[in-house]
Parts: C-alpha cells; structure tokens; sequence
C-alpha cells in the first residue's frame, strides 16, 4: 500500500535516493547498498542476480552505480552517461499488487497520475550474459523512461520459481522529471547549509575523463589478457565449489567484455562468442549457487514463514 | 428456447501492443469456434481489446444446447465375446464406461470389421456448465508467443491476469480462470476510475466503461478518436499528422482513453534528414510527426496520453523535454557517421556475418559486384557505377544511425554517399537496391538501382537454396519469398529483358566459387530457385498485381514452356488472356486438349514432315494448306514476341481443325496414313505450344 507518511517530495537527488530508500523500506524491503565492484546495471548485484534463484522468498532495495562505457560522451550528451545510478527494488515472489506499490512510491516522490501521463510499454528484457529474460514493461512518464519493470522468467538458464519482480528506476531519468530540468548535469544534487552541489559539480570530470578511457586509453591487449584470467579463475573457484567469489569474476568478465567493445576491440563475429563464454560462466554460477542454498537447506524459507512476513 | 448475452473479460496488467487485436481477434475466434463445436447457437460476436483487457461479447446464445446424438465405438466383436459367447472383459469394461449393461450395446459394421457401439441421445447441457469450458480452451489456445508466470502461482498468461468477468444473461458463471474467479466486477481506467465497478449485464458493458470509467474498450472506436483527434490539432497548427497505419494501431493499443496533445521541438533538428526524424518520433516516442502542406516535417509533433490531466501542460512539457535529447542522440549520430566516408568501412565488412555458411558481408558484396555489373550489361545500366554501388551499399550498416534505426538501412547510406560525392546514381542505387521491401513497395527507380537490387536479390535467394534452407510457410528469415516477388516485379514492371535461368546459374557459380560452404550448385539447386521464383510470379498474377485477369490455368499454359525470361513469360500470357477472349478460344482449346490426348497414347514415330502425298481427305489437305499458309506469318510474330498477333493469327484455324475432326478419322488402320495425319497434328500443336499449352485451358 503506498506509504501514508506525509513527507515532502525530494528537491534534491540525494533526497530522491533517501524517499525511495525510505517507501521501500516501509514495503518491508531489506535496504542494501551498491555492490562495491563495476556492473552494467543492478541486476548484477548479488541481490538480484542470485537472489532471484531458488525457492526462497527475498526483497531487497538498493542504489547500484551503473557502467556501460559504450555510453560515454565525454559529458557531451545532455542525457547519456557511462556512469550512472539506478534504483533497483526486487520482491520475490512478485506480489500481485506490485505495480499499485510502484505507482506508490512515485506519489511520494510528488508525482500525481492523475496530473501526469503514466504509462506501462511493454519491453521485454535479456540480459544475453546472464542467461536471462523477463516479460515487463518500460514506465513512461509523460513520454519519458523512467523504470524498468520485469518478471523474471529465467536467470543463468534456470526457471525463475517463484517470480521475482524487478523495479529498475533510472535516478537521473526521475531527478530530471522531478526538478523539471533538461540536462543530467543540471539536476541539483544537494542543497543544504553548505550550499548548492550540481551533477555536473559532482560527476562531469569523471565522464570527460572516463569517456577518453573508454574509448581511447583503455589498453586492449591487457584487457584482452584479463577476460581470460577472470574466466580461468571462475572456472577455478566453480570447481572449489565457491559461487559467490566465482561470481564476481563474472562481474569482473563482463565489465572487461564492455570495456573491449567500447575500444571496438573486438569483431562483431567475435563479439557473439564473447558473450556466450560469460553467460556460461553465470550458467555455472548459477547452478553452484543454487546448489550451495541448496545444501543450506533454502534458510530464508525457513525464515519468512516463521515470522509470518508476507512479500 | 430462451437466449441470453455472454461477456468474457480478462482483466490483465498491461497488454503488450503489437499483440493486442491478434489476441482479441483470436480469443473472439476460439470462442465461436467453441460454441459453434458445442451446437450452441448464437446471436453476433465482437470483441474489445484496451491495455487491460480483452473482452468478447455474444449476443442471443442459447441456454441449452440441443439434445446430442452420442456414437461411442466399443472394442471389436472378435474381442468383445470368448468362445462360449461371453463378453470379455474388455466389453465388460467398454459397456460400465458406458454406464450400461452389455445386452445394451448396439454393433456397427465398417471397413475394419464389426464393433460394438454405445448409442444414444443425451439432453443438451446447460450452456451455463460449458461456458468455463468455452473460455479456458480458448486462452489455453491464444497465440501467446511468450507466456509468462507470476508471484508464486503456476498459471501463465500474457501477462498477470487480475480479474475475469464472466457473465451470461445477468448471471455469473463461476469458474476459477488462470487462478483468479470469476465474477461481475470490472475495471476502469488505472488511474481515473481504479475502483472495482460492477457490471450488469453483458449489453451494458462497452457503455458502462465508457461512460463511468475513462475507457473505451472498442478498439476501432478508439483509434477512430485518435484519428480524428490527431487531425485537428494539426489542422489547428496549419499541417497535417504524418500517421503510420501500423504505429496508429500501436498507439491505439496504449491507451484506454486517449487525449491527443501536441508538443515542440528546437527548428535547429530540421536539418536532420526527414526519415531519421520520422524514425525518432514514431520509433522512440511513437509520436506522429507533422508536415506543412509543402509535404516538408514541421518542429511539432503529437503525442497521445492515457490521462484527461489536471494539468495538460506539465505533460506536453514533459514529453517536449524527452524528445530534444532524443534528436540530440540522432544528430550525434548523424554527425560522426559523416565523419568517416562510407568507402572506409569497407573493410568492416569483413566483419559481417551474412548467413555462417554463405560467408560475411564483404563476401556477399563481392558477389553482386559480379552479379550486379553482368545484369547492368543487359539493362543498359552503367556497369562500373554499378560495381562502385554495390561496394558501398552494405557500408552503412556500420553506421551508429543504422545501429539505432534498422529500417533506415539503404536510406542512409544513399544520404551519407551524397555527402561523400559519391555519383547520384550510386547514392540512389544503395537505397534502391532493398526495394521493394513489402507488397506494393516502390520499385528501383534508376537503372543502376534495378541492377543491384535484383543482384542482391539473386544471391541471397540462389544462396539459401544452395545450402537448404528453403523457406517454409512460417519460417523464412531471409526473406526469400519477398526477395522473389521482389525479382520477378522488378522485371516485368521494368520492362527488363533478362534470361532469368542464366542469372541463377551465375549466381549459383559465384556462390559455389567463393564460398566452401555452399560447394558446387548443381541443376537441381538451380531448377528448385527457378521454380520457386515461377510460384512467386503465380502469385504475383493470381493477386492481380499486374492489372491482367490471370487464372492459375492460364499461367500454366505458358509455364510449360519454363520460359527463361519473365519479360517473355509476361508477353506470353497476354497473349493468351486475349486470345481467351476470342470465340475461337474454347474450341481450339478443346483441340489442343484432343490432339495432346491422341499424341500422348498414339506414341507418334518420329516424322520430320507430312507428306502431302499422303492426304487423302478434303479436311486434312485444307488444315494443310492453312497450316502451310499461316508457319511464314507465325514464325516473325513469335521472334518479334508478338504472341497476341500470333495467337489472333492461329485463331482462323479454328473451322479448319473443327472441320478435320468432324470429317477425319485419324487413328486409320493404314499405318502410313496415321502416322501421316499424327505428324499433321504434332505440327498444329507445336505452332501454338510455341506461345502456350493451350490444352491447359478450359475448353
């Protein structure tokens, strides 16, 4: 049910980040923080990732710094950015009230559906590398993106049972709606007794010099050497029966895959097997840790139906 | 009997919008069908489709369905009784299935022997207890392409299903439908009406909904609305919406209530060639975009939102705000695609798959390079502007803006080859060469362009052949069957005089020399390509494409001949849709049909002439001699093609072959006499066959 507390809608991005935080929490989200290493976006966090596996019920909220190094436009683009923050809310299994506790958590941010245009287009998204589908929908609001919304079908080529449902709010996509600006530098970051802070302020160095990496510095031949060792290690740490630390090479693979194809490294024949070789890996992953829960005997589930708390 | 309405609704989150009307079309079908298998009669059927529901409304269905005949066979009489003239087991167990006694069962003799058979009438079942029946089986038979699970259940649909409305007369029929029960209460809009509101009977749905709930249910109603809608605003602006058919659907499939509005963007984006912003309105934001009465896109466009807004404006500005970025992407796009000339992502091509087996795209455009500039000899097309076109024509599928928008494949490449300089013809000719795209697609305007684009096509159709994977009802991801359409229309339309066989084989020999994984083409390839492209033209004149009244005997008369020119083909079945209109047409039709019959049994001996010696009849002297008479007059008609002239010419034959058939007896006893007249005849018939088989044709 959309939260009853009478808050004011957040000015700020970090006030933005602190609401959703906040509503998700009151849903009875546990609320995580990034995962500390490069990912494409917040599926790759553990917490979704993995989590989604298995029988056992999860929901989690967190921020996750978002790379896609073929992004970058050297702060150029008023609205494309190597890095960038989504929001990601999972809740397994995907209650049947999942999108009225959505259309929730917007109304706190200030946004009323019945003055703006709020729309659910479908989009069904992939993740090639990681083995995984889903059926959704993009959220526009008054034409623009501002969530990814999947039930997930299949993760690292496993049945997703129960479903877990997946709510990927671009911040900078909201911020900019919400403070009714038109450029991702121009959001206002903070504004407090110490004064204003912009995303430029906070952010436009790094995407000028992470653009000119990406594309231009970023050393082919080692990168090249990397993704092999991070596969070798994976393979290793699979046969040691470790899917968690197996997994971050995964994360480690595949941001090294992204970064190649920024340097356009790699051939478009090429590419395909790139991508293969990682989502065999979160195939392996995916089936060690599912057999690690397993042998664990599946502990949430004990969990959750001893303290009664219905997702 | 009395009847009564029945409405089915699914209510469901967001319905994916490219599949909405199939679905309803194919849940309104399924359920007729049902009705229709169970003898239940009904009144008219339609059906709604909006974001959040398909629905179907019957009118006047029965209550009851009529009494039924029951025919159940049993086991076989030879198994059904032992030795002593007792009954198995299996009869015992046929006739309990049954719900009768043994005595009971009746026995039906048919082709595979003798049967025991439980006959009787049962009274028709209350419609009511068939309904859930009716509505399961045909979700269970929706083409879904991907059904998806939710929360924990194990039920799968399109999407999550939320509610089912299932009312028949003022009733609810209870049934438990992809884990939800049914009942009367509804949905409205998800944002102005959001309540459960209830319906009471099935007539007083589509009102109900539209006039308490903010949702039009009726498909075309509602794209109707933004039809009309879209008009004037842009009246209002002084242009007119530029609306896709298709993109219309789509926009009508995301909404419930449609509000149109019309938004702005920078002037400075008009520099942008006009498909990329077209591309950017209607892909991305699916908006339809405006052009002035110049035909030329003005900065506007118009959006249609779900919501009567309490505030209008803040979702015209927030749709402006998203579309400038989007324009500043494509002119990104535009401007370092520029910076590389098309020629220098030649080598890129390298990196191409076109079809794993038939190699990349620089291996293909090496081919119709060949191809290409071998067809433009024939066509007076400039064979070396050919060649440099077909170098550059896949380079832009390296290129960002082809990247972000597929189908702007071709027109790209023609803009960004006219900023490199590039020769007009060439420009022209990499746009051209993916035409025609779909039926009753433009066609390659310049010469140039009508050589690469039948090259291209040539080769992907010759290739896939050539490694077997020949396109099947439903599968054809090449697009074989368009690219032949495409060949055939090209060439006719064109007026292009070109020996289809001919170019197969090159094609073919291309293939086969460059690729290892094709190896050698051989005849059978080659005939399989040819006669696919030969079904392809049936279609084309059985559609009526051509203008031409075409019958599919008329296109076998001259198929027979497997002319290798399609331009000749063409010239060949005019002529005989004309002549088929002369009074001469039945008759000679009837005698071709006659004479292939007696040369088909009589095994004629090879005769090079007829000896005039031999021609004892009036009858067969005269058909002679008119024979004689007209061979000189046919003969340039046929070479100059002038098939209609020659078939009007052959048409006087008609008294003389009538008057040899009613007068001579062919199949004479004296063996030198009927071989004689049987050469006489295999002459008639080869002078027409020279156009058609005319026996083919009804006569």
């Amino acid at each position: 049910m959309p939260s009853r507390t009478k808050t004011q809608p957040p000015r700020t991005f970090q006030e933005l980040i602190f609401a959703l935080q906040r509503y998700w929490s009151d849903q009875g989200c546990v609320i995580l923080q990034p995962y500390d290493m490069e990912m494409g976006a917040g599926t790759f966090h553990t917490g979704t990732f993995l989590r989604a596996l298995g029988p056992e019920p999860w929901s989690a909220a967190y921020v996750q710094p978002s790379r896609r190094p073929t992004d970058g436009r050297y702060g150029e683009n008023p609205f494309r950015l190597q890095h960038y923050y989504q929001f990601q809310v999972v809740i397994k299994p995907s209650p049947l009230e999942i999108l009225d506790l959505y259309l929730g958590s917007l109304r706190t941010l200030g946004i009323d559906p019945l003055m703006h245009d709020i729309r659910f287009v479908e989009d069904n998204w992939e993740s090639p590398t990681l083995g995984a589908w889903g059926l959704g929908w993009e959220v526009w609001l008054n034409g623009m993106e501002i969530t990814q919304f999947t039930y997930f079908q299949q993760a690292g080529g496993f049945d997703c049972k129960p479903v877990t449902a997946e709510i990927t709010y671009g911040l900078e996509r909201v911020a900019m709606n919400l403070q009714r600006v038109e450029n991702f530098f121009d959001i206002l970051w903070a504004d407090g007794p110490l004064g204003r802070v912009t995303y430029r302020d906070v952010f436009h160095q790094n995407e000028a010099e992470q653009s000119a990496y990406n594309f231009e510095h970023a050393d082919v031949a080692w990168l090249l050497q990397e993704f092999d060792a991070h596969e070798r290690s994976c393979q290793a740490l699979l046969g040691s029966k470790l899917p968690l630390p197996a997994y971050e090479q995964v994360l480690k693979a595949s941001h090294t895959f992204n970064l190649l194809d920024a340097r356009r490294a790699i051939s478009v024949t090429e590419r395909q097997r790139y991508i293969l070789r990682v989502r065999k890996l979160a195939h392996g992953v995916a089936e060690a840790y599912l057999q690690s829960r397993a042998a664990l005997g599946f502990p949430l589930l004990k969990s959750n139906t001893q303290s009664g708390v219905a997702a | 009997m009395s009847k009564r309405d029945l409405l089915v609704e699914i209510g469901t989150e967001e319905l994916p919008p490219l599949a909405l009307k199939g679905l309803a079309d194919a849940l309104l079908a399924g359920i007729v069908q049902r009705l229709d298998d169970a003898h239940v009669k009904h009144g008219r059927a339609q059906r709604f489709a909006s974001p959040r529901r398909l629905a179907v409304l019957v009118k006047g269905v029965l209550e009851q369905q009529p009494e039924q005949q029951i025919n159940r066979r049993g086991p076989p009489v030879s198994a059904a009784f032992d030795a002593n003239g007792q009954p198995t087991r299996a009869a015992l167990a046929f006739a309990e299935s049954c719900g009768v006694q043994v005595a009971a069962l009746q026995r039906v003799q048919d082709a595979k022997g003798e049967f025991l058979l439980f006959s009787a009438r049962r009274p028709g079942a209350f419609t009511g207890e068939l309904l859930p029946g009716v509505v399961q089986g045909s979700l269970d038979a929706l083409p879904i392409p991907k059904r998806m699970r939710w929360g924990s259940g194990e039920a799968q649909f399109v999407r999550p299903v939320h509610w089912v409305v299932l009312l028949f007369g003022k009733d609810v029929v209870p049934a438990s439908i992809l884990g939800v029960q049914s009942d009367r209460f509804t949905r409205g809009h998800r944002f102005h009406a959001p309540k459960p509101f209830r319906i009471s009977t099935p007539g007083a749905y589509l009102n109900a909904l539209r006039k308490r709930a903010y949702v039009l249910a009726d498909f075309e109603e509602r794209r109707e609305r933004i039809q009309v809608a879209s008009q004037e605003l842009a009246r209002a602006l002084g242009g007119q919406p530029v609306m896709d058919e298709a993109l219309l659907d789509e926009v009508t499939s995301l909404v419930e209530w449609p509000v149109a509005l019309a938004g702005r963007f920078e002037e400075r984006f008009l520099h942008l060639p006009r498909e990329v912003l077209i591309a950017t309105l209607q892909d991305h934001q699916r908006y339809f975009p405006l052009s002035a009465a110049n035909d030329v896109l003005m900065p506007r466009f118009i959006a249609v939102s779900n919501i009567e807004s309490s505030d209008p404006d803040q979702v015209r500005a927030g749709n402006e705000r998203v579309v400038g970025p989007r324009l500043a992407d494509a002119a990104f796009f535009y401007e370092t695609d520029r910076k590389l000339p098309l020629a220098a992502r030649c080598p890129a091509l390298a990196q191409v798959t076109f079809q794993t087996r038939l190699g990349t795209l620089q291996d293909k455009v090496a081919r119709i390079r060949t191809l290409g500039a071998h067809i433009a000899g024939h066509i007076n097309a400039d064979a070396r502007l050919t060649e440099r076109a077909a170098e550059l024509c896949k380079c832009d599928l390296l290129t960002a803006m082809v990247g972000e928008f597929p189908e702007l494949q071709g027109t790209m490449g023609r803009y960004y080859a006219q900023h490199d300089g590039e020769p007009g013809d060439v420009a022209a000719a990499i746009a051209e060469h993916y035409l025609p795209r779909f039926a009753g697609d433009d066609l390659p305007a310049t010469r140039v362009g009508m050589a690469l684009a039948l090259a291209d096509k040539l080769d992907t159709i010759t290739g896939i052949f050539a490694i077997d994977q020949k396109p099947t009802g439903t599968r054809d991801p090449f697009g074989v069957r368009r690219a032949s359409l495409g060949v055939v229309r090209i060439i006719i339309e064109k007026q292009l005089e070109l020996d289809l066989r001919e170019l197969i084989a090159m094609a073919a020999q291309l293939l086969a020399a460059q690729s290892a994984g094709v190896g050698s083409v051989g005849d059978g390839v080659r005939d399989q390509v040819y006669d696919y492209m030969m079904e392809r033209l049936r279609a084309y004149y059985l559609d009526n494409a051509s203008g031409l009244e075409i019958s599919t005997e008329m296109f076998d008369s001259v198929l027979s001949n497997r002319p290798a020119s399609p331009l000749d083909f063409d010239a060949r079945l005019r002529a005989v849709e004309r002549f088929l209109k002369l009074d001469a047409a039945a008759s000679l039709a009837a005698a071709n049909k006659r004479i292939a019959n007696i040369l088909r049994k009589s095994q004629l001996p090879q005769t090079p002439a007829v000896n005039i010696e031999l021609l004892r009849a009036p009858a067969e002297q005269r058909l002679h001699g008119e024979l004689e008479r007209l061979r000189p007059q046919i003969e340039p008609l046929l070479a100059q093609r002038n098939y209609t002239e020659a078939l009007q010419q052959l048409a006087q034959l008609r008294e003389p072959v009538d008057a040899f058939f009613d007068s001579v007896m062919v199949m004479d006893s004296d063996a030198q006499l009927r071989n004689n007249r049987l050469t006489l005849l295999a002459q008639l018939r080869d002078l027409f066959l020279h156009t058609a088989d005319l026996s083919r044709l009804p006569g």
